[in-house]
């Protein structure tokens, strides 16, 4: 995939005008192809923010801009007086063929705006991305592309709704991207990757080189290899704090729709929609409860007028993939008193009555095993087996000091 | 002319009978103490002067010689302070040699002829078989306990001096009684709600299982704790025997009498390592989980307490005793106690709420603290949270600590039956005569251990909570499915995120 045609449309915008600079050429027919090193070396310069790059390379190849650097040619206007200089002596310090071999043990690829293999949206994005690393394939430009956030911290409801929203785009053929980080995000990508559909794409804050969170080095692994693993920060970047909403940009601009599962009122999620926002690109938001704080950032997105995505043909309803119809087997579903719309239908038949009883006590939302214990009124140990007993039948979750109807 | 006194010295808990020789021989005035003595003892060459001239008595102008033997044990603390006054008074002749025959002598020496109470007196005075012991009036009781009937307290070295020279009798000793502990242990029936930490506590005291609670500050951790202690049963003899003799060795106050309620040690998370397992150069003196021992142990804010600390509780947990090795050898102390142990879920205390503010690293950071053996070792770990108040109000009035304590009562007799002081030290070997399990519950197990919930070690451990769990219920002999889910609904782990999860 790596010498995919050169992609002509971008989000329709733009046609390929590309200086094809970076040469082009399979990995196995040389032994060692240039992926790219003079463009991570320029990433990795000090204080080099996407602005200073996007300034510096223009156009240019950017082997040329890394000589300009490294002898001092380069235009003082571009960094000022003193980046000039702490840059032209970093260029002369820095050794390309450590990050050439560094590229190739990632099997990692630099791109810059010239290359046909930079992601015509963020290309021509409002905040463009001047290099970009990547592990994997490159991304179809043409597939429509939906964004799943949400927070870390989300319960175990919002994690199974990320993933089964994550499988069914992936089936219908979209492509999924998102952040890689705990909960919501890494749970879409587990789900897209569970399908065995359309590629995936991730994007993360730090260098491809530093996993994080370190937990989720299978799911990097496994997003490089069936699809895309983009990142802006160069080899080495630590997970800042900086970075993240710099990532949230790109994954505004790559995605026809933003799908967000479950949010805080405050938080990198709603950050990603405030860049979704300013690109028009349409936001959607997964309804929760009002008690639950998870959702308290979801449920005021739709209370402003966002879409709700109740299910995976509400958001192919809204990339034009599917009718209205489609959506409406959900509210169908409900409707036949189904009990779990998302999941399926549930036995209840195998269960005793105090079990009958706590998943009554359930309906109320999250509740701790104590005020279970009490609100049934039967022993402890009794209450301990039968919310076991829930759990194992997959009708009870726990999440973290309270256990909740699953 | 020569003298031999009978005396002791500790090491470890546990006390070792020395001979204290004094020599007094013409020649250039001066007086040495030779045998292994710590700078505290070697001190007692003032002491005894001084209290040998307040008392009125003289001091022999002379060459004065003290030999400690045996000579390769060390000896520490002032205890031999009164032995050596006595050896001086018979060798310079001031006493007949025939009074202090089949003799023993404890005590120290205040400068003005005092005598005072030794740390340790009550393995001192076991370990001296002399027919008659002199101790300080204040040790009278606790010497009592073992030397029943051989006591001499006195209060000071004028009274010994008398009572040896036949002028006055000894002083008599102060009937010796097992005093109920002083101050009423908190009750059970106290706290509000918590159903499941109480009957986790229940299940621990009744079968010796080691406990984590886990919750928020505020939520009454600590509250729980403290009322372990009340449900379980009074020590038996031995056991009290046992634990005055370590609380007597460590230098703990003592009610007059044998400690017969299991004591509670409750050691800061700064604690130094020597401080909790035990040491010290020169004797290894008992640290807090041999004062622990027979009774309960509790480690609040177990996540601040230095992990090799922690570590080195792995031996006391598995064995019952701990080994304290020093350049000057090796002690045994026992420390066979009940862990209760508290945490926070996270550094800010909220995890497993959505309240939590801890960065994922911090939180990971945190939990890693506890090794992952010494977790293993702890088999009942339960949520504790702030009660919803208005879960309280419409509950009926808390158990108290007397009925639970009954039937913690009828679980340890039910283990000794079982040839066990407690359910938690049932053998590999012994699980299938005691624990037999239905069919249902190998079931539970066996998908347990294919789910990899359990390790070999949880196995075992699972079914001795479970065994637990059956005797507190009815009885009965053989295990049921419930009692073993509920015995692993007990076993959780905490999470990444500060929750509890199967483990």
């Amino acid at each position: 995939m790596d010498d995919a045609p050169a992609p002509t449309t971008g989000r329709g915008v733009h046609a390929e005008r590309g200086v094809q600079s970076e040469p082009n050429v399979r990995p196995e027919r040389s032994v060692r192809a240039d992926r790219g090193v003079h463009a991570a070396a320029l990433a990795s310069l000090p204080r080099a923010t996407p602005w200073r790059l996007q300034r510096l390379l223009g156009k240019q190849d950017p082997a040329k801009v890394w000589k300009k650097v490294e002898t001092g040619q380069m235009a003082k206007w571009v960094a000022g007086e003193d980046l000039h200089d702490i840059w032209r002596d970093h260029a002369r310090g820095a050794d390309l063929a450590a990050v050439a071999e560094q590229l190739e043990s990632l099997d990692a690829w630099v791109t810059t705006k010239t290359s046909s293999q930079h992601p015509p949206a963020i290309r021509d994005d409002l905040d463009p991305a001047p290099i970009l690393f990547r592990r994997g394939r490159v991304a179809d430009p043409t597939a429509p592309a939906v964004a799943i956030v949400g927070t870390r911290r989300c319960t175990p409801t919002g994690r199974s709704v990320a993933m089964e929203l994550g499988a069914g785009l992936a089936a219908a053929g979209v492509t999924v991207v998102s952040g890689l980080a705990l909960g919501i995000d890494g749970a879409a990508h587990r789900g897209a990757l569970a399908a065995d559909a359309a590629p995936v794409v991730g994007v993360v804050g730090s260098g491809l080189d530093v996993v994080y969170p370190r937990g989720n080095r299978d799911l990097w692994d496994a997003v490089a290899s069936a699809g895309t693993l983009l990142g802006e920060a160069p080899l080495g970047a630590e997970p800042e704090g900086w970075r993240f909403p710099a990532r949230n940009r790109l994954l505004a601009a790559l995605a026809d729709v933003v799908v967000v599962v479950e949010s805080k009122r405050a938080g990198g999620s709603m950050h990603t929609v405030e860049e979704a926002l300013r690109r028009a690109v349409t936001v959607m938001a997964v309804p929760g409860s009002v008690r639950n704080p998870a959702a308290a950032g979801t449920n005021l997105l739709l209370s402003e007028g966002c879409a709700p995505a109740c299910s995976t043909e509400d958001v192919l309803v809204a990339l034009g993939l599917a009718t209205a119809g489609a959506a409406r087997g959900f509210v169908e579903r409900a409707r036949a008193g189904v009990d779990n719309p998302m999941g399926g239908p549930i036995d209840i038949d195998g269960l005793d009555s105090l079990q009958r009883r706590l998943r009554e006590l359930l309906d109320d939302g999250p509740v701790s095993l104590d005020a279970l214990v009490l609100r049934a009124g039967a022993p402890a140990p009794d209450v301990l087996v039968a919310a076991e007993g829930l759990e194992r039948l997959g009708l009870l979750a726990r999440d973290g000091a309270l256990v909740l109807r699953a | 002319m020569l003298a031999t006194v009978r005396s002791a010295t500790l090491v470890g808990v546990w006390g070792h009978p020395v001979s204290v020789e004094v020599h007094v021989a013409d020649g250039l005035p001066g007086f040495t103490i030779v045998g292994l003595p710590d700078a505290s003892c070697r001190e007692a060459r003032d002491r005894v002067r001084a209290a040998i001239v307040s008392s009125r008595l003289t001091w022999p102008s002379k060459r004065i010689t003290v030999n400690l033997a045996p000579s390769d044990v060390p000896k520490s603390g002032a205890g031999l302070d009164l032995a050596v006054a006595v050896g001086v008074l018979v060798a310079d002749g001031q006493l007949e040699a025939a009074s202090i025959a089949d003799l023993g002598v404890l005590g120290q020496l205040g400068l003005d002829g005092s005598v005072r109470p030794v740390p340790g007196a009550l393995p001192l005075v076991d370990a001296m078989g002399a027919s008659a012991i002199v101790v300080a009036a204040r040790d009278g009781a606790v010497a009592e306990l073992v030397a029943p009937e051989r006591v001499r307290p006195v209060t000071h070295l004028k009274e010994a001096f008398e009572a040896l020279a036949g002028t006055e009798p000894w002083p008599v000793p102060p009937a010796a009684r097992s005093s109920p502990s002083a101050e009423p242990e908190p009750d059970l029936s106290d706290i509000a709600g918590q159903p499941l930490a109480r009957w986790a506590l229940e299940v621990a005291a009744a079968g010796g299982h080691h406990l984590l609670l886990v919750g928020p500050p505020g939520a009454g951790k600590t509250m729980l704790a403290r009322r372990l202690v009340g449900v379980l049963p009074d020590l038996s003899h031995e056991e009290s025997l046992e634990v005055t003799r370590v609380h007597s060795a460590a230098g703990l106050a003592l009610p007059d009498g044998l400690l017969t309620r299991p004591p509670f040690r409750a050691p800061h998370h700064s604690s130094s390592m020597a401080a909790l397992v035990g040491g010290g150069t020169a004797r290894a003196r008992p640290g807090e989980v041999s004062a622990a021992t027979g009774g309960v142990l509790f480690l609040d804010e177990l996540g601040e307490f230095a992990p090799s600390v922690l570590d080195a509780l792995r031996q006391p947990l598995e064995e019952g005793m701990i080994r304290v090795a020093r350049s000057q050898g090796m002690v045994e102390h026992p420390a066979r106690f009940l862990l209760v142990a508290a945490m926070n879920p996270c550094p800010c205390g909220a995890g497993g709420t959505v309240g939590c503010r801890c960065a994922p690293g911090a939180l990971a950071r945190y939990q890693r603290r506890l090794s992952g053996p010494f977790v293993d070792r702890l088999d009942l770990v339960v949520r504790v949270d702030r009660p919803d108040p208005a879960d309280l109000l419409d509950t009926r009035p808390s158990t108290p600590s007397t009925e639970v304590a009954e039937r913690v009562a009828e679980v340890r007799a039910l283990a000794r039956r079982r040839g066990v002081s407690r359910n938690a030290e049932l053998a590999d070997a012994d699980l299938e005569q005691h624990a037999p399990m239905d069919r249902a519950a190998t079931e539970v197990l066996r998908a347990a251990l294919t789910e990899g919930r359990l390790s070999a070690r949880g196995l075992r451990r699972v079914r001795t909570v479970a065994r637990t769990i059956r005797d507190l219920d009815d009885s009965g002999h053989e295990l049921r499915a419930t009692d073993v889910l509920a015995a692993l609904s007990l076993r959780m782990r905490i999470d990444r995120e500060g929750g509890l999860v199967h483990g």
